[in-house]
């Protein structure tokens, strides 16, 4: 699998999200330290607890559609890229944005009851955009 | 499989179960959009009349409603650590959450203060050390009962967790 410089992971992942259009779907994201199993079992069990030089991160994104789906025509698409560790800020403040862009479309405003969200359906989508 | 009632306990125990396992836990963000809830009546009725109404009748119903599930896993000890909301407000923090855990993955020090931490850095290996041990027995003690807790000296916290839990259920 060929990873992604994290430009080319944000536009990909960008359109992974569920729009307006198409309001349905999941997107599984996931990270975790980049190591190979030989460095995982070196001899000392505890070796990895102090790494002697900080570790990059790979973070994966998929659509995760089950095989039904992927039958009907909606291919899966997986999406993963390597973050070093002087890269981990830079690359949060990007992820934070994208994911608030991406997400926020489908979850609770800020100050919603329920009685609002039907009988004012379109100010809530102002209210989103200003929190 | 705990789910924890604040995002900030969710962070406390999951920078903890790293702390003891930074190789092999992985974090997981979930983001899916349940299709909204249909009235059984209204379906029934605009599918029995013409294409037209249709759409005015979805627009009466609930919007599709997004969830967000942080999940830490870590597969040696099988420790499960969840967080779940619907809560817009809350995506930019949790992505923080997870920018802040991932420093830990990536053998960083916690604190984004690189200089103060490293100054003082023999101290909090010696700290470290002596969670992480603690953390690591416990952790798989707890695995082979099944109650995957957070690992490391939280016995009474996440008690309390649990406890809590039971009685709303």
């Amino acid at each position: 699998m060929n990873h992604l410089t994290h430009d080319e992971f944000f536009t990909a992942l960008t359109t992974l999200f569920p729009t307006k259009s198409s309001p349905k779907g999941t997107i599984i994201l996931s990270q975790k330290r980049f190591t190979f199993p030989q460095q995982e079992k070196s001899e000392n069990p505890l070796a990895d607890l102090n790494p002697s030089d900080p570790l990059p991160l790979i973070i994966h994104a998929t659509n995760a559609k089950s095989k039904s789906s992927r039958e009907k025509g909606h291919p899966r698409t997986k999406l993963s890229t390597i973050v070093q560790p002087d890269e981990l800020e830079g690359f949060y403040a990007k992820y934070a944005e994208v994911c608030k862009a991406g997400m926020s479309g489908f979850l609770k405003p800020r100050d919603r009851t329920k009685r609002k969200a039907k009988a004012k359906g379109k100010k809530k989508k102002t209210t989103t955009v200003a929190a | 499989m705990p789910y924890y009632e604040k995002s900030e306990d969710w962070l406390h125990q999951s920078s903890l179960l790293l702390q003891a396992r930074p190789s092999t836990t992985r974090l997981t963000t979930r983001y899916h959009i349940k299709p909204a809830r249909r009235v059984s009546k209204k379906k029934s009725e605009s599918a029995a009349a013409d294409a037209a109404p249709a759409p005015a009748a979805a627009q009466d119903e609930k919007p599709p409603r997004g969830h967000l599930e942080l999940k830490t896993y870590d597969p040696q000890s099988g420790v499960t650590l969840k967080y779940k909301t619907s809560k817009a407000a809350e995506v930019t923090r949790l992505i923080q959450m997870l920018g802040q855990l991932g420093r830990g993955m990536a053998g960083l020090p916690p604190v984004q203060k690189k200089e103060v931490v490293e100054a003082g850095a023999g101290d909090v290996e010696m700290v470290d050390v002596g969670e992480e041990k603690a953390g690591a027995s416990g952790a798989a003690a707890k695995s082979g009962t099944q109650t995957p807790v957070a690992a490391g000296g939280q016995g009474g916290e996440a008690g309390k967790n649990k406890k809590k839990k039971k009685g709303k259920r």
